[in-house]
């Protein structure tokens, strides 16, 4: 049985709700990065939206947008998993400050209630009356990957037909300082050029906010296909090496077959490295493909490593700007795979392909 | 071949460290709710289920030697995942792949709280900021038996984490990507979740009463519990005995309110039905159902009518063991399935503490006395979260 990406929607430092970043990307030269939101209100009436941060209604609204391509209610739809690494943190925030400010006394419960990292899951749910299957996962780099991969093995075990799938994280201000202070973002903005080639500590945030469908059923406008959903904890480099042997030939692949590898370069020396000797080692000479210049880092921009090259293979090319090192771009990508790995603990490895 | 076997357990609450312990409490009805000793906060008043013993014995008894800081929640988890392993003997014959799934919702605010002042200010405590997130908890337990997992991820659905990390855990197995799996959660008290829930105006200023007419709120708990769920031929390869077997789960979504059930338990209800038909059970055969019982006004009258749906006029005995321990959010699930596997395996049937006057519109009272001598070979365990993420699962004997 194959799975497939029915549709994407996102919100990020890009056009949101478009595709306009596969031909035209917008190269920000800041280190936090703010997301380009819609007109919410075409999406949430003002006064539920008026209870929601920014997050949640990006949540929303890329849920909604998704649901709406691929023909799907909050009957039909069978799951909602979201993956998160940091839930609503402004709503946290907003709760914590209140607790040490007011010393414990006169506390509104709205933030806290809207603070639990399932809020966004269950606030899909609620909006779209789904009460099909719903989780939340939480794990730092990987927290989408998760997402992925049990919606997957519920689809191979018959459990689900159908499942919306989505990645949502902001960088608030206050919590972006405080990353600061523990090395995760560079001290100064990259350029275009300098990006992948300054080889400092450090990365550039963005926000993530996307929501995909998967499903068992094959319809001409789906993306492409998942073949195959792995994690792994703390690998080396044999390991992830075994790991992409034996999904290439459960799925009658050779590495030659694949077209394209997507790798989390963030511009971050130590993370950049783990990538470069997975193509040292393994990948070698197949283009490497980058997506974190134009969509930042954050814990959930795994979500966009899957969804650049799910876009790739449905729009049958992969465009010189999301290409690594080579810069001729590549037509016709039929498989392409995706790693992701946080602080070399976390790894993941996601082959997807065409449609026959 | 594809029974889910349980082979291992740890668990650690406000009733002692350790299945010992546990057992010990639950038979002699001795409750862990008490005054606020370790917990900084001013809401001394409020009655707490908190593990009696400060971080560096928690360090001890997880034989956490590293002179690098911790979180409480990881260092209760790591007490339990300890637990769970020599019980299991993952040590003397691993498993070919083994995943390791925690939930957990507070992570590490509780150092959060303590130094986010500093954080801000000054660089005296910056060690703590990496370790907020609920991923770097699970983390921070996982890592020391590097190369032994082979998944490691973290489930945050609040008061259900737990529950959904067995259902993960048990669909891996089953799906092939791993032979056994580690399941669970925890979760230490926080100023935070302590004051958010104060806030909502469910915390009762005595011990809780579960399923009780005059039932005015829950007592917030801490503590850690985990499973190791594997699959039958492992089982059978590495020789090691199972407890019992996880033979059905469901998890459902309420979608009525963030932090309110509706009236008639529709996620509940659904989340129960999977369970049982996942397991190819009646719902007369279960013999005893732990109930999520948090000792909410809504709570326990939302899941009491939706045990009244499936279960009819024949309600098997039903309790909520949060009177004991308190409610452990996160760590609920993998707290309550132990508890529930305790009791099957010891043969009674723990009591639902302080409860004296039966709610109106339910037709069931609790369990008053504790039960022994009773065989038990189906429990089921609910675990329901804010946001209406409800689940259910099952436990049968061999």
């Amino acid at each position: 049985m194959d799975i497939f990406i029915q549709a994407a929607s996102q919100i990020s430092t890009q056009e949101p709700l478009s595709e306009q970043w596969f031909d035209s990307p917008v190269f920000s030269e800041k280190i936090l990065n703010e997301s380009i939101d819609p007109d919410f209100k075409l999406y949430i009436p003002v006064m539920v939206a008026r209870r929601m941060g920014k997050l949640m209604k990006r949540a929303i609204v890329t849920s909604v947008d998704v649901l709406k391509k691929c023909e799907l209610t909050g009957d039909s739809l069978e799951a909602v998993i979201t993956g998160t690494g940091l839930g609503c943190i402004e709503n946290t925030e907003h709760f914590l400050n209140a607790v040490l400010d007011n010393d414990e006394t006169c506390l509104q419960p709205t933030y806290f209630i809207q603070s639990t990292h399932n809020t966004i899951s269950s606030q899909i749910a609620l909006f779209i009356k789904c009460h099909g299957y719903n989780t939340t996962y939480s794990h730092r780099g990987t927290s989408f990957d998760a997402c992925v991969l049990d919606a997957f093995v519920q689809m191979k075990l018959g459990m689900i037909s159908n499942a919306l799938v989505g990645g949502h994280d902001e960088m608030t201000p206050a919590y972006f300082t405080l990353l600061q202070k523990v090395g995760y973002w560079k001290d100064a903005p990259l350029t275009e050029e300098s990006f992948h080639s300054a080889n400092t500590a450090g990365s550039i945030s963005g926000n993530a906010s996307l929501a995909m469908v998967l499903t068992n059923k094959e319809t001409f406008d789906a993306l492409c296909k998942i073949k195959a959903v792995e994690m792994l904890y703390m690998p080396s480099i044999d390991e992830i090496k075994a790991k992409t042997n034996a999904i290439l030939q459960a799925n009658g692949m050779k590495l030659a077959d694949v077209d394209a590898v997507v790798m989390g370069f963030s511009g971050d020396k130590d993370n950049d490295e783990v990538y470069k000797n997975i193509v040292l080692q393994i990948t070698q000479n197949i283009p490497a493909m980058c997506y974190k210049h134009i969509f930042g880092e954050s814990f959930c921009s795994s979500a966009y490593g899957v969804y650049v090259a799910a876009t790739a293979i449905a729009r049958k090319k992969v465009p010189a700007h999301l290409l690594y090192s080579s810069k001729d771009e590549i037509r016709n990508p039929r498989n392409i795979l995706v790693y992701n790995h946080f602080h070399n603990i976390d790894h993941s490895i996601i082959l997807l392909s065409c449609l026959d | 071949m594809n029974k889910i076997l349980v082979t291992g357990m740890g668990i650690i609450s406000a009733i002692g460290v350790g299945k010992a312990a546990t057992v010990q409490s639950l038979l002699d009805g001795k409750s862990g709710i008490g005054s606020i000793k370790y917990l900084k906060t001013k809401h001394i008043e409020l009655p707490v289920g908190e593990v009696q013993c400060d971080d560096e014995e928690l360090k001890a008894i997880a034989g956490y030697t590293s002179s690098k800081p911790i979180t409480r929640t990881s260092l209760l988890g790591r007490v339990a995942l300890k637990e769970a392993l020599e019980e299991a003997n993952i040590n003397l014959c691993r498993p070919r792949k083994l995943a390791f799934i925690s939930g957990t919702t507070v992570g590490g605010m509780e150092k959060s709280e303590l130094y986010y002042h500093d954080f801000l200010n000054n660089d005296a405590h910056n060690e703590y900021i990496a370790m907020h997130d609920c991923g770097a908890c699970t983390d921070m337990i996982g890592k020391q038996y590097e190369g032994k997992f082979d998944i490691v991820t973290t489930i945050s659905t609040a008061c259900s984490s737990a529950a959904n990390a067995a259902i993960l855990g048990a669909n891996l197995i089953k799906a092939g990507y791993v032979d056994a799996a580690i399941v669970g959660g925890t979760e230490c008290l926080s100023k935070f979740h302590l004051n958010g829930f104060n806030t909502l105006m469910i915390l009762d200023k005595e011990e809780c009463k579960p399923f009780d007419k005059n039932r005015q709120g829950l007592n917030l708990g801490e503590g850690a519990a985990y499973l190791v769920i594997e699959s039958e031929e492992s089982v059978q390869r590495r020789n090691v005995k199972p407890l019992c077997e996880l033979s059905g789960y469901g998890n459902a979504c309420d979608a009525f309110h963030q932090t309110a059930s509706s009236a008639t338990g529709e996620g509940a209800c659904k989340a129960m039905a999977k369970a049982l038909e996942m397991s190819g059970l009646n719902s007369g055969d279960i013999d005893y159902i732990n109930a999520h019982g948090t000792g909410t006004g809504n709570n326990d009258e939302s899941e009491g009518a939706a045990i009244m749906r499936i279960f009819g006029d024949k309600i098997p005995p039903v309790s909520s063991t949060k009177s004991f321990t308190g409610h452990t959010t996160s760590a609920a699930g993998g707290v309550e399935s132990v508890i529930s596997v305790l009791a099957m395996i010891n043969d009674f049937i723990p009591n639902n503490l302080n409860f004296s006057e039966k709610i109106d519109s339910l037709s069931f009272s609790p369990v008053k006395e504790c039960i022994r001598n009773v065989k038990l070979s189906h429990v089921m365990t609910n675990s329901f979260g804010f946001g209406g993420n409800d689940s259910s699962c099952i436990l049968s004997k061999l």
